[in-house]
C-alpha cells in the first residue's frame, strides 16, 4: 500500500492562526455587544452574529480554493454547493 | 428571558460539559433555558449561537490534533444543511408545546448516545508506524495518532449516512440544537469513521449547521442580539476549558454525567409539555 499522507502541520498553521483570530474577535465583539449602551451594543451584537456565520464561510472557501490547487474538484463542487444551500437561507428565511 | 449574568453562566457550564463529554453544549443549554421558560422558538437561535461559539472555540486544538476530516465533514453537511433548512423554516410554525416535546426527544436521545457510546472498533496498525495523521486527498479516508500507534479508516456506507445527516440537520433547525450528538454516532457507528475523528469532524461541521440556521433566523429578525452575545461570550469561555480539561479528565465519565443530567431534563420538559 502507498502512503498516500500529507503532511499537515504547515499547511494547517494559517488555518489555525486564522480560526483563533476569529475566537478573539468573536469574543471582543460580543463582550463589546453586552457593555455598549442601546444602538450601539445592537450593532455589535449583529457584527457578533455576522462573524460567526462568517468564518465557518471564509474555512469553506479556503478548504475549497486548496481542494481546488490540489486538482481536488470533486471535493471543491461539493464545496461549493455546501456555500449556495447555507447562502439559501438567507432568501428562504424571508 | 433569563438575565445576561445567568445566561453566560449557563452557556458557559453547558459549553464546558458539552466540550468534556463530546456531545456540544447547545444539547444542554436549550433544554434548561425552555425549563427556565423561555419559548422554544426564542432559545433555538440562542441553541445555534452557542453551538457555533463551541465549534470555534474547540477548533484550532482538534484540527492541530489532526482529527478533523474536511472532507469528509463538508461532504455529509451538504444533506444536513438542507435538513436544518427545513428544521428551521418549519420550527416558526410549530407551537411551544410540541417544540418541548420534540427538545424533550433530542434530550433523551442525547442521554442515551452519550451513555451509550462505544469504545475502539478501529485499531492501530504497525504498518502506518512513523505516519503523521490527517485525511487523504481525494477521498473520505486518513489516519488519526491514537495512543498505541497510527489508526487509518475509511468512510463506509456513505449514502446511508448522508441520509441520515439529513434528520440530523432538521432536528437542529427545528430545536436549536447543533446535532453532535446524532452527527457523531452516525459517522461512527453507520459510517464506521473512528468515534475521535468522528466528533472532532461533527464539531467542525456544527460551524456550517449554526451558520444555515443562523441566516434564516435572522431573517426572520427572531435573533434577540443581547442574549446572544451573553451566550456567546459563556461558550467561547466554557468551550475553550472544556476544551483544555477534556486532556486532563475522564470523558466517560463526564458523559455519564451529562446523560443522567440530560434524561431529568427530558422528563421534566415532557411533563411540562
Amino acid at each position: 500500500m502507498t502512503t498516500p499522507f500529507n503532511p499537515r502541520v504547515d499547511r494547517q498553521r494559517r488555518l489555525a492562526r486564522f480560526l483563533r483570530v476569529g475566537a478573539v474577535i468573536t469574543f471582543v465583539v460580543a463582550v463589546a455587544a453586552l457593555v455598549a449602551p442601546g444602538r450601539a451594543g445592537t450593532s455589535f451584537g449583529v457584527a457578533m452574529v455576522g462573524v460567526l456565520v462568517a468564518v465557518p464561510l471564509i474555512r469553506l472557501a479556503w478548504l475549497a480554493r486548496r481542494w481546488l490547487r490540489k486538482g481536488d474538484r470533486r471535493f471543491a463542487l461539493v464545496a461549493l454547493l455546501l456555500a449556495l444551500i447555507i447562502s439559501a437561507g438567507a432568501f428562504l428565511g424571508r | 428571558m433569563p438575565s445576561e449574568a445567568v445566561l453566560i453562566g449557563l452557556s458557559f457550564v453547558a459549553a464546558g460539559m458539552g466540550a468534556l463529554g463530546g456531545l456540544g453544549g447547545a444539547v444542554l443549554l436549550v433544554p434548561v433555558l425552555v425549563l427556565l421558560g423561555l419559548e422554544p422558538a426564542l432559545a433555538a437561535p440562542l441553541g445555534l449561537l452557542s453551538a457555533a461559539s463551541g465549534s470555534l472555540a474547540a477548533a484550532v486544538p482538534q484540527l492541530e490534533a489532526g482529527l478533523v476530516h474536511h472532507r469528509l465533514g463538508v461532504t455529509m453537511e451538504t444533506t444536513a444543511s438542507l435538513g436544518v433548512l427545513g428544521g428551521a423554516l418549519l420550527s416558526d410554525s410549530l407551537s411551544a408545546a410540541t417544540l418541548s416535546r420534540i427538545l424533550a426527544v433530542v434530550a433523551l436521545s442525547s442521554a442515551l448516545a452519550a451513555g451509550l457510546r462505544k469504545g475502539m472498533r478501529n485499531l492501530p496498525q504497525s504498518t502506518f508506524d512513523g505516519e503523521l495523521g490527517g485525511e487523504w486527498p481525494g477521498t473520505l479516508s486518513g489516519a488519526y495518532q491514537a495512543p498505541g500507534g497510527v489508526v487509518p479508516y475509511a468512510a463506509r456506507r456513505v449514502p446511508s449516512g448522508l441520509l441520515a445527516m439529513v434528520g440530523a440537520g432538521l432536528v437542529s433547525g427545528l430545536s436549536g440544537v447543533s446535532g453532535g450528538f446524532i452527527k457523531t454516532p452516525i459517522m461512527s457507528e453507520i459510517m464506521h469513521v473512528p468515534v475521535k475523528v468522528s466528533a472532532a469532524t461533527s464539531t467542525f461541521t456544527t460551524g456550517f449547521t449554526a451558520a444555515t440556521g443562523l441566516v434564516i433566523f435572522a431573517s426572520q429578525g427572531r435573533i434577540d442580539v443581547a442574549a446572544g452575545a451573553a451566550v456567546v461570550v459563556g461558550g467561547l469561555l466554557g468551550g475553550t476549558v472544556g476544551v483544555l480539561a477534556q486532556r486532563r479528565l475522564s470523558a466517560p465519565r463526564a458523559r455519564v454525567a451529562i446523560s443522567v443530567l440530560l434524561a431529568t431534563v427530558a422528563v421534566v420538559l415532557f411533563v411540562r409539555a
